[in-house]
C-alpha cells in the first residue's frame, strides 16, 4: 500500500521537526553572565537639553552631511542612511519638553549579527556592533531582524552600504569615548561600563523616589543593550521601540539552526531504510507473480 | 523528432543541425518559432531584460518599491522564497520514484526535476537582482555567518542547485550520447536523491526559520517558533501540487512526443492526489496548532484572521477535501484543481509571510513597482522558456531508444 | 507575544483538543482516500508493467515462418489460432490468425457483444460460410469493450488479420497470467510451422506435393482438404474447439 510508506515519511518528518525544535527552544535556561567590562551609555532623558550636539558631532566622525539645524524635533524623526542619530522631542510630566536620543543600541546578542550570513554585520568583542561594507552582499536581512529598525540603506546608490551608528568603535579602540557622549554639555549622555552604568541608573531611580518609569530600557530588551535609558516618562513617548521580547535574538533561531546536523545525520539511514524497505517489497512482489 | 545517431551530411554542421534546429535548416526553424506563446514571451522579454540591465545600471532605488520599513519586495518574496518551495517537484517525485520503489511516476520524474533544476536558477538569478552588492555573494564561501538561517540557506541552495544539475546531466548526457558519463551519473542517482532530500528539508525549513528573527514584525498568525516546519510541509505539499500541474500541461503541450507510449498521467495524477489530500489535511491542523501555540487565536476574528482564513481553510483544506475526492473517485479533473488551489494558497503564504503581513503594525504598505513585477515576470518566462528548449530536445518526456529505461 | 501564565491552560487545551480532533477525523479520511475502485487502479498499474515487459517497438516487416503463415512481432498466439495484442490505450485486442484465416477464409464472423464476458480458452467468435460455422476460443480472459463491426458486415477484412480484421477488444484483468499461456515470437513462429506441416500431412499427396513445392496455400484450405462437409470437423480439431468440447 504505497500510502502507507508516503504517510510514514511524512509523519517521521513532522515528528522529527517537532522534537528538535522543542529540544532547541528548551535551551537558554537563564540569561549568561555579561562581561563587566563591556562598554554601555546611560541616557539620562531627564537631564536632555536637547541642544543636538550629539547629531553635529556624530555626523562630523561619520562624514555625513551636518544636521538640518532647522528641523522641528516635535515631529518624529528616524535615522537614515547619512543621519545615524537623531534627538526626538516628547512633553515631560509638567509639560516641559523631553528629548530621547535614537541610535543603534548595539544589543549584547545583536539580531543583525545573527541575521547577517557574511559577518558583514558582526559583535566586536569589545563590545561594538559595526559594518564591514567589503563582506557585505546586500541582502538586507539585517533590516528585517533589528527589533529597533536602525540600520538604513542606501538604495539610490549602485554600490549601497547599510548605515547605522558604529559606536565610534575606532575612537573607543584608541581609548576615546564615542563622539555624542564627549559633545554632550549636560552629561545626558555618560560613557562608561556597562555593568557600573546600570548600577548608577538603578541608583538614581531608586534615590529618585517616584519620578522616573521604574524600568532601565535596554537592561533586559531582546536580552540587554549596551545603550541603557531612564526616563520620567513612558519609554513609546520618547520614538524608543518597546513590545521586543526579552530572549535574544539569537535564541530565537537557535532550535531551527541546530536541526540540519541531526537531519543530516538521521535522514540518511531514514530514506536508504525506506529504499531497501521497498525494494524488498517489489522484490517480493515480483517472486509472487512469476510463481502465481 | 531527431533520434540519437549523428549522420554527417556533407558539408552541413550535422552536430548543431540535429541537436539544437532539431533537424531543419535556420530558416524554417525560425518561421517555426512564430506561435503566438512565443510572441507574449518575446514581448515579456523584450521589455524585460533591459530593465534588468537598468535594475543593475542604476541601482534598486530606481527600479524597486523598497522602503527602510520594508527591505524585502517580491524579488525575495516571490521569485526567491515561492520559487524555490514550487520547485519542490523535483525532490519530492524523485524520493517517490528512487526512495520510495513507486517506477510508475518515472514518466514524470524528469520533467519534475528539469522543473526544480529551472525554478532554482531561476530563484537564484532573482536573488541576484535583489542583492545590493551581489558580487559578494561568494562571500558566504569564506566569511562563516553560521549563526544566520540565512546562511543556511545559502549553502543548501547552493548544495541543492549542484545536486540538481548532476541529475539533469542523466538526460543530458543521453542527447549528447555521452555514455560513460551517463552510466556514472546514474548509478548515482540513489546517492543524489537522498542528498536531494537532505539539502531541501533544511533549506525549505531554513526559509521559513529566517522569520524567527522578526516575531514584532510578522503577524502573530504566522509568527511561530514552528514556522520552519510549515514551511517544509507546505513544500512537500507543493511538490506533490506541481507534480500534478506540471505533468498535466507538458504531456498536453508535448504530446507529439509521446505518441505510441502511454504514459498514464491521469492515473498518476490521481494516485498523487491521495498524497495530497493526507499532506494538505495534517498541514491544515499544524498550521492551527500554531495559532493556538503562539496564544494567537483571538486573531481570528480579525481582518488578518479573514486573510489567514482565506489561506489555510480555503486553500488548504477545502483542496483537501477536493483532493480526497478525486483520489476516491478517479475524477483527476477535481485533482487538478485542488492543485491549483494549493499552489495558490502556498503563494498566497509565502507573500503572506515575507511582505503582506509583515511590518503588519506600520502605517505604510508596500507595493512592487511595475518594473519588479515586470523582472519577475521575465525570470519566471525564461524558465519556461528554457524548459519548452530543453523538453524539445532531451530525452525528458520521452524515452531516447539508445538509452532504454530498465527498472 | 508576552502571554501571562494562565492563558496556558486554554492554549494546552484547546492543542490538546485539536490534535485528538485530528486523530479522530484522520481514520475515515484516510479511509474515504484510500476507497473506492482499487481493482481499476491495481489493473492500470499492471496493464502498464506488461506494457514495458511487451515492448512496442515495431519490427517493420512480420518474421517470416515457413513462409505461408505470417505472425507479427508484439502479437501473442493462442493455440487455437486466436492471437492477443496490448494496445496503446492499456486494452488488449483480439482476433484470429493468418492461418485461421486461410483455413476457413468465412463469409460471416459471428462476434461476442460489447460487455460479455469472454474466458481464456472458452469460445468466443464463430466463423462460417452461411452453412456450418466453426467457434474460435479466446486468447485472454476480460470484458468486451469494443467490437468492429467493420468486420462482422465484410469478413474480407480478415485478409488482414492482425491489422483491419481485428475482432474485438477486451479489457484484460489477468492479462499477466493470461499470456503465459501463449506463444509469442519465436515460439509462435514455431508453432505456427508444426501447424502448417501439420496441414500438409492431411492433404493428399499430390496437394501435399504442390504445397511444399512452394506454392502458397490457397484460400478455405480447409474446403479444399476435407470438403464442404469435412472442414467444420478438420478446422475444429486445429481450433481445439472439437465438439463434446467445453
Amino acid at each position: 500500500m504505497r500510502l502507507t510508506r508516503r504517510g510514514f515519511l511524512k509523519v517521521a518528518t513532522v515528528t522529527a521537526g517537532a522534537g528538535l525544535a522543542a529540544a532547541g527552544t528548551a535551551r537558554a535556561a537563564g540569561p549568561a553572565p555579561v562581561d563587566p567590562g563591556l562598554p554601555g551609555v546611560l541616557v539620562d532623558t531627564t537631564r536632555c537639553a536637547g541642544c543636538r550636539a550629539c547629531e553635529g558631532a556624530c555626523a562630523e566622525v561619520n562624514q555625513n552631511p551636518a544636521p538640518d539645524a532647522a528641523a522641528d524635533l516635535s515631529v518624529r524623526r528616524d535615522t537614515s542612511q547619512h543621519v545615524f542619530t537623531v534627538v526626538n522631542q516628547a512633553e515631560g510630566p509638567a509639560g516641559e519638553p523631553r528629548f530621547g536620543k535614537k541610535q543603534c543600541m548595539h544589543c549584547l546578542a545583536p539580531a543583525c549579527a545573527s541575521a547577517c550570513p557574511v559577518r558583514a554585520m558582526d559583535k566586536l568583542p569589545s563590545g561594538p556592533v559595526v559594518y564591514d561594507a567589503s563582506r557585505c552582499m546586500g541582502c538586507r536581512y539585517c533590516m528585517v531582524a533589528c527589533a529597533f529598525d536602525i540600520p538604513k540603506y542606501e538604495y539610490e546608490r549602485a554600490a549601497p552600504r547599510v548605515r547605522k551608528c558604529g559606536f565610534c568603535a575606532e575612537r573607543q579602540a584608541a581609548g576615546l569615548e564615542p563622539a555624542c557622549t564627549s559633545a554632550c554639555p549636560t552629561g545626558a549622555i555618560t560613557f562608561g561600563k556597562r555593568a557600573a552604568l546600570l548600577d548608577e541608573a538603578k541608583r538614581r531611580i531608586y534615590a529618585e523616589g517616584s519620578r522616573y518609569v521604574r524600568r532601565v530600557y535596554g537592561e533586559h530588551e531582546v536580552g540587554g543593550t549596551s545603550w541603557l535609558y531612564i526616563s520620567d516618562i513612558p519609554f513609546e513617548q520618547l520614538a524608543l521601540a518597546t513590545g521586543m521580547p526579552e530572549r535574544p535574538y539569537s535564541d530565537l533561531v537557535a532550535g531551527a539552526l541546530s536541526a540540519p546536523p541531526f537531519v543530516m545525520t538521521l535522514w540518511p539511514p531514514l530514506l536508504m531504510g525506506l529504499y531497501a524497505f521497498s525494494k524488498r517489497r517489489t522484490e517480493i512482489e515480483q517472486k509472487e507473480d512469476h510463481h502465481g | 523528432m531527431a533520434e540519437a545517431h549523428a549522420v554527417a551530411l556533407p558539408g552541413a554542421p550535422s552536430f548543431f543541425r540535429e541537436k539544437v534546429l532539431l533537424g531543419m535548416g535556420w530558416g524554417e526553424y525560425l518561421r517555426s518559432l512564430a506561435t503566438p506563446w512565443n510572441a507574449l514571451a518575446a514581448v515579456i522579454l523584450v521589455v524585460g531584460i533591459p530593465l534588468l540591465a537598468y535594475r543593475f545600471a542604476a541601482g534598486l532605488g530606481a527600479t524597486t518599491a523598497l522602503t527602510q520599513a520594508y527591505p524585502w519586495g517580491i524579488w525575495i518574496g516571490f521569485d526567491m522564497m515561492t520559487g524555490i518551495v514550487l520547485a519542490a517537484g523535483g525532490f519530492t517525485i524523485g524520493a517517490t520514484v528512487q526512495l520510495l520503489g513507486l517506477k510508475d511516476y518515472h514518466g514524470i520524474e524528469r520533467s519534475a526535476i528539469l522543473t526544480a533544476f529551472l525554478g532554482y536558477l531561476m530563484a537564484v538569478f532573482g536573488l541576484l537582482a535583489d542583492l545590493g552588492r551581489p558580487w559578494n555573494i561568494v562571500q558566504a564561501m569564506f566569511n562563516y555567518g553560521s549563526a544566520s538561517p540565512l546562511f543556511e540557506v545559502a549553502w543548501c541552495v547552493m548544495c541543492y542547485t549542484t545536486v540538481l544539475l548532476l541529475e539533469f546531466t542523466v538526460p543530458f548526457f543521453e542527447w549528447m550520447g555521452w555514455r560513460k558519463l551517463h552510466a556514472v551519473l546514474k548509478k548515482m542517482l540513489i546517492a543524489l536523491t537522498v542528498l536531494s532530500v537532505i539539502f531541501s528539508t533544511m533549506h525549505q525549513a531554513a526559509l521559513g526559520s529566517l522569520f524567527l528573527l522578526a516575531p514584532t514584525k510578522l503577524h502573530p498568525l504566522w509568527y511561530s517558533p514552528f514556522i520552519f516546519i510549515f514551511f517544509f510541509i507546505s513544500a512537500i505539499l507543493a511538490g506533490i501540487s506541481m507534480a500534478i500541474i506540471e505533468s498535466t500541461i507538458s504531456h498536453r503541450v508535448f504530446a507529439r512526443q509521446l505518441t505510441g507510449k502511454h504514459v498514464d498521467v491521469d492515473g498518476l495524477v490521481v494516485g498523487l492526489g491521495k498524497a495530497g489530500a493526507v499532506v494538505a489535511f495534517a498541514y491544515f491542523f499544524i498550521k492551527l496548532q500554531g495559532v493556538i501555540d503562539g496564544h494567537a487565536w483571538g486573531h481570528l476574528l480579525t481582518g488578518w484572521g479573514a486573510l489567514f482564513l482565506v489561506e489555510t481553510v480555503g486553500l488548504v483544506l477545502v483542496p483537501s477535501m477536493l483532493f480526497a475526492y478525486g483520489a476516491r473517485h478517479n475524477k483527476a479533473k477535481a485533482v487538478k484543481v485542488a492543485a491549483v488551489m494549493v499552489i495558490g494558497g502556498i503563494i498566497l503564504n509565502r507573500l503572506n509571510v515575507s511582505v503582506i503581513a509583515f511590518n503588519w503594525t506600520s502605517a505604510t504598505r508596500y507595493v512592487p513597482s511595475w518594473m519588479e513585477v515586470w523582472i519577475s515576470l521575465t525570470l519566471v518566462t525564461l524558465g519556461v522558456v528554457a524548459f519548452r528548449w530543453i523538453v524539445n530536445r532531451m530525452p525528458i518526456l520521452r524515452e531516447d531508444s539508445a538509452f532504454p529505461q530498465g527498472h | 507575544m508576552t502571554s501571562d501564565f494562565l492563558s496556558i491552560y486554554p492554549a494546552k487545551l484547546m492543542e490538546y483538543g485539536l490534535g485528538v480532533t485530528y486523530l479522530l477525523l484522520f481514520i475515515p479520511m484516510w479511509r474515504y482516500v484510500q476507497g473506492g475502485r482499487r481493482q481499476e487502479a491495481a489493473a492500470v498499474a499492471s496493464t502498464r508493467r506488461d506494457a514495458e515487459r511487451w515492448p512496442a517497438v515495431a519490427v517493420a516487416a512480420p518474421w517470416p515462418s515457413l513462409g505461408w503463415f505470417q505472425v507479427p512481432a508484439g502479437v501473442a498466439l493462442h493455440p487455437g489460432h486466436t492471437w492477443a495484442r496490448l494496445e496503446a490505450d492499456g486494452l488488449v485486442s483480439v482476433g484470429i490468425d493468418d492461418f485461421a484465416q486461410r483455413l476457413v477464409s468465412p463469409t460471416t464472423v459471428e462476434l461476442p457483444r460489447a460487455g460479455a464476458l469472454v474466458m481464456q480458452g472458452e469460445g468466443a467468435v464463430a466463423l462460417g460460410d452461411g452453412r456450418r460455422s466453426v467457434p474460435l476460443v479466446s486468447p485472454v480472459s476480460g470484458t468486451v469493450v469494443s467490437v468492429n463491426r467493420a468486420v462482422a458486415e465484410d469478413p474480407k477484412l480478415l485478409q488482414n488479420a492482425y491489422g483491419t480484421g481485428w475482432l474485438f477488444k477486451v479489457k484484460a484483468p489477468r492479462l499477466e497470467a493470461d499470456q503465459r499461456q501463449l506463444l509469442h515470437a519465436g515460439a509462435a513462429r514455431h508453432f505456427l510451422d508444426g501447424e502448417a506441416e501439420a496441414l500438409a500431412m492431411r492433404a493428399s499427396p499430390e496437394v501435399g506435393q504442390v504445397l511444399q513445392d512452394g506454392g502458397a496455400p490457397v484460400d478455405g484450405l480447409a474446403r479444399a482438404l476435407a470438403g464442404d462437409d469435412g472442414w467444420e470437423a478438420l478446422a475444429r480439431e486445429f481450433f481445439h474447439t472439437e465438439k463434446g468440447t467445453p
